[in-house]
């Protein structure tokens, strides 16, 4: 039997499995949750952008082919089965029936043919990367669908839910100018809410959709998101009530650690594991003083990881050890075996030894400058670039700060890779392939492209092996590959990895059953109920 | 002197229009030099993107056009009042500024109403009483209201307020998902309004409470005022016919001066009270270099200081019938 087909058959087991043992609590029906995020998204149509507040609001309104359990394995969604062929070249999706868009057309496999080739592939920044050697999709009839592929493509059971590859409607899109359409705002899905308003600048208002496939679901009558651009404001609104769920990146580090304790908040852990995201340093490599690898790993030991993680983000998340979040463990591609330990009681004194070693001995205290572009993500990363100037400067490195509004910073860092060091987090999604490869891998060095490699680190064996594990089928030497690819890219630290980030929500205890999925409130939030 | 008055607004609002143009193609030019365009910024908060998404959107926004065909295009549209479309938002710039207008309108006409009211009140008071305990408070007041930082004014009334009294919202414009009566609406409004409100008068009602302290001292020291007061009339009879009136001018010229600046406060205030106006849409703007957008708030913002100033030009004969708008007084 194909390992691949092993996988699916033990992921269907397991879903039967978690579905029996469900929920100790009755749901109850009705009433409204108001969630706050922020920005205010551009768009809340995810087949065309992966901002991710668009996606937030977007994945209650769309559907996916399938979901995930929380160890990341396939579950039913649009479709009802799915089987790998022998060769891994061909894949087959069941549909499921009956299903209806918010305006009562009957959902078939042209949407989804349509949704994938047409948009997702050309206009969602990682189509390319979720349906890779796809070709070409036929549809043998309404409620088939199959995928025709180049080579063998693991990763591509892993990014068929709507958060990565929703499916819209081929009759409200085709033959339009996708992003002018105005669906694009007013958004017709599957879903389990639809829409119903968007007030710019303040709110968007979703409903339950009546007529959704899982019988009974979604339990509430409305759901609403709050665009407050003030962090503080925000904090005061959940303290107040009028807000029930403040996803991650509204409300600051510490003002989450202080709302933790006043009572009917807490904070909703897990929701984050199919997105694995870790906080980094990108150093640049094509100069200076960070084209020496020892300087690199001098700074990868000099930093205090666990005391950045306390002091800047109040103990949310820990201790990264490579490129891969030790959340997707799950599926085998996480290792510590053999990676380098920069956490070692002696790494200051080895940190002056690599620098002396590559040519920056101590001179009255100090041995070079650099310049740190904090990430302009807010306040946090400012603070962080300020806990790295302190701690390097115990090995006489000095750091000057640079803090730059957000285009400026994205155009100068990530464009023109103008910066020595600067401060970013990924998400790394369920499979390494899809989300870590891409900031290590020399195809993804361009300057037209943000957020790509932009240490501009090129290394042959490394790019060898992201290859390989693109195209190989067999999840154990894939898992391999990955092994390898974390020891060769922490020894060689082009990046330097601080910490697997718990990417948490802050949540009024009224709401029930918020994070059901590995994706956390970017699920469908067709489980959540309120209790008054 | 009404037909007067509408000429009078007309010629000035005639003349405004080369300044309006003027600021136009100033701001054109002088917002496209911050760094970083409307397709990075989208690129980036999507977290990857690929050459050819990056080439779609510039195409789509224009962004591939050289510069003066990208100015000459925005002037040809302005000179037909289209304001031209925000790709970011999918909406005409027009539509977005004018369902945001009222907001903005809402919380600038009710703080300076207020401010300009109290403003006045607390200043007269201040300079009839001058010299004595409750003088002493009120100037103190003004010194330390016009010295507080607008945000942290903003997060005290919600912490105090909201969190701890529990009388408003803490933010926000209506409350959301309710379905309420027009007249229930409107109180709902009111009710959101009042912390927003408060917070952006402080510091004008600080400006205008010192500004009509010493007009209100000048123009008791007149000698109109000592011969009101020779001939016996009533000491509130002297400050209510005599050197109210008087003493109100410069308030009012400050305040059409500052409708401009409190534009620019009203920004901070509707991002601390998520109030959905015209301030936020352009700190967005300005972030997400929606550059086009930004362009025709700074238009719209242009057109309202020119307006504002021609109506307080004649407010000022309302108030002081010695006045002429052609330049005269009256002997």
């Amino acid at each position: 039997m194909n390992p691949i087909r092993q996988l699916l058959c033990a992921s269907t087991l397991a879903l039967g499995v978690a579905f029996t043992g469900w929920s100790a609590q009755a749901q109850q029906q009705g009433g409204t949750v108001v969630i706050t995020t922020t920005p205010e998204p551009s768009l809340i149509t995810n087949a065309l952008s992966s901002a991710p507040t668009t996606a937030e609001v977007a994945t209650k309104i769309f559907d996916g082919l399938l979901e995930y359990d929380m160890d990341l394995n396939p579950k039913p969604s649009l479709a009802e089965s799915w089987e790998v062929s022998e060769d891994g070249k061909t894949v087959t999706f069941k549909l499921r029936p009956g299903v209806k868009w918010h305006d009562g057309v009957s959902f078939t496999s042209a949407d989804v043919q349509f949704s994938l080739m047409e948009v997702v592939k050309s206009y969602h920044p990682r189509g390319k990367g979720n349906l890779g050697p796809v070709n070409s999709i036929s549809t043998p009839d309404d409620l088939t669908v199959v995928m025709h592929l180049d080579h063998p493509y693991v990763p591509l059971i892993r990014g068929m839910s709507s958060l990565e590859t929703p499916i819209i409607p081929k009759h409200i899109y085709e033959g339009t100018d996708f992003r002018n359409n105005p669906a694009v705002n007013a958004p017709i899905g599957t879903g389990p809410y639809r829409f119903v308003e968007w007030e710019k600048g303040s709110h968007i208002t979703l409903e339950r959709n009546p007529d959704y496939w899982r019988d009974g679901q979604p339990y509430l009558d409305q759901l609403i998101f709050r665009f407050i651009a003030d962090a503080a404001t925000r904090a005061a609104g959940i303290e107040s009530g009028e807000i029930d769920v403040a996803t991650f990146g509204t409300i600051n580090p510490v003002e989450m650690r202080r709302l933790e304790k006043v009572d009917g908040i807490s904070i909703a852990f897990g929701g984050y594991e199919a997105i694995a995201p870790v906080m980094l340093l990108e150093l640049n490599t094509a100069r200076p003083p960070f084209d020496k690898k020892e300087v690199r790993q001098a700074v990868a030991y000099a930093l205090d990881r666990q005391r950045i993680i306390d002091t800047v983000w109040y103990g949310f998340g820990k201790p990264a050890v490579g490129p891969i979040s030790s959340f997707v463990k799950g599926a085998g591609a996480w290792t510590d075996e053999g990676v380098r330990d920069f956490t070692v009681p002696d790494r200051l004194e080895i940190a002056g030894k690599l620098l002396d070693e590559a040519g920056y001995p101590m001179k009255d205290g100090k041995r070079f400058t650099f310049i740190h572009d904090a990430a302009a993500f807010g306040e946090d990363w400012r603070r962080m670039g300020e806990v790295i100037k302190q701690q390097l400067g115990k090995i006489g490195i000095e750091v000057e700060l640079r803090n730059r509004d957000y285009p400026t910073f994205v155009r100068a860092v990530h464009n023109e890779y103008d910066f020595d060091m600067t401060s970013s987090w990924y998400i790394g999604m369920a499979d390494p392939t899809l989300g870590v490869q891409r900031n290590t891998w020399s195809k993804m060095i361009n300057k037209d492209v943000p957020f790509g490699n932009s240490s501009q680190y090129s290394n042959p064996e490394v790019d060898a092996l992201w290859e390989a594990a693109q195209t190989e089928a067999d999840p154990a030497k894939r898992n391999d590959y990955f092994h390898q690819l974390q020891r060769i890219l922490v020894e060689d630290s082009p990046l330097i990895w601080i910490m697997d980030m718990d990417l948490v929500a802050v949540q009024r205890d009224r709401v029930k059953d918020l994070i059901t999925s590995p994706f956390g409130v970017r699920g469908g939030l067709y489980d959540v109920w309120v209790q008054d | 002197m009404l037909f007067t008055n509408a000429k009078y607004v007309l010629n000035r609002i005639l003349h405004g229009i080369p300044i309006i143009l003027a600021i136009v193609v100033v701001n054109f030019f002088l917002i496209r030099l911050a760094p970083g365009d409307a397709a990075q910024v989208l690129a980036g908060e999507s977290g990857a993107a690929t050459a050819e998404y990056m080439d779609q959107i510039r195409k789509q926004f224009g962004l591939d056009q050289p510069l003066w065909i990208q100015f000459l295009n925005y002037m040809k549209n302005l000179l037909v009042f289209d304001l031209g479309y925000s790709f970011r938002h999918g909406r005409t710039i027009a539509s977005l500024i004018i369902e945001r207008l009222g907001a903005t309108a809402i919380l600038m006409g009710a703080s300076m109403v207020l401010s300009i009211g109290l403003g006045v009140i607390l200043g007269a008071i201040a300079a009839v009483r001058d010299r004595t305990f409750l003088s002493h408070v009120i100037v103190i007041l003004a010194i330390v209201t016009y010295a507080t930082p607008l945000f942290w004014v903003g997060l005290m009334l919600i912490i105090v307020f909201a969190l701890n009294l529990g009388w408003f919202p803490t933010s926000g414009y209506e409350t959301i998902g309710a379905t309420l009566t027009s007249f229930d609406h409107m109180l709902d409004v009111l009710h959101h309004l009042v912390l927003p409100a408060i917070s952006l008068s402080f510091f004008y009602m600080a400006l205008y409470t010192r500004l009509m302290r010493a007009s209100m001292l000048e123009t008791l020291g007149q000698d109109y005022i000592k011969t009101a007061r020779a001939k016996g009339l009533s000491g509130s009879r002297i400050v209510m016919a005599h050197a109210l009136r008087n003493a109100i001018i410069p308030v009012l010229t400050m305040a059409g001066v500052q409708v401009s600046a409190m534009l620019g406060g009203s920004v901070i205030i509707e991002s601390v009270f998520g109030w959905p106006g015209l301030g936020l849409l352009a700190y967005e703007a300005l972030f997400s270099r929606d550059l086009n957008l930004l362009l025709g708030i700074f238009f719209l913002s242009s057109i309202l200081v020119v307006v504002t100033n021609a109506v307080v030009d004649v407010i000022y004969t309302l108030v002081d019938p010695r006045i002429r708008l052609n330049g005269g007084r009256h002997e």
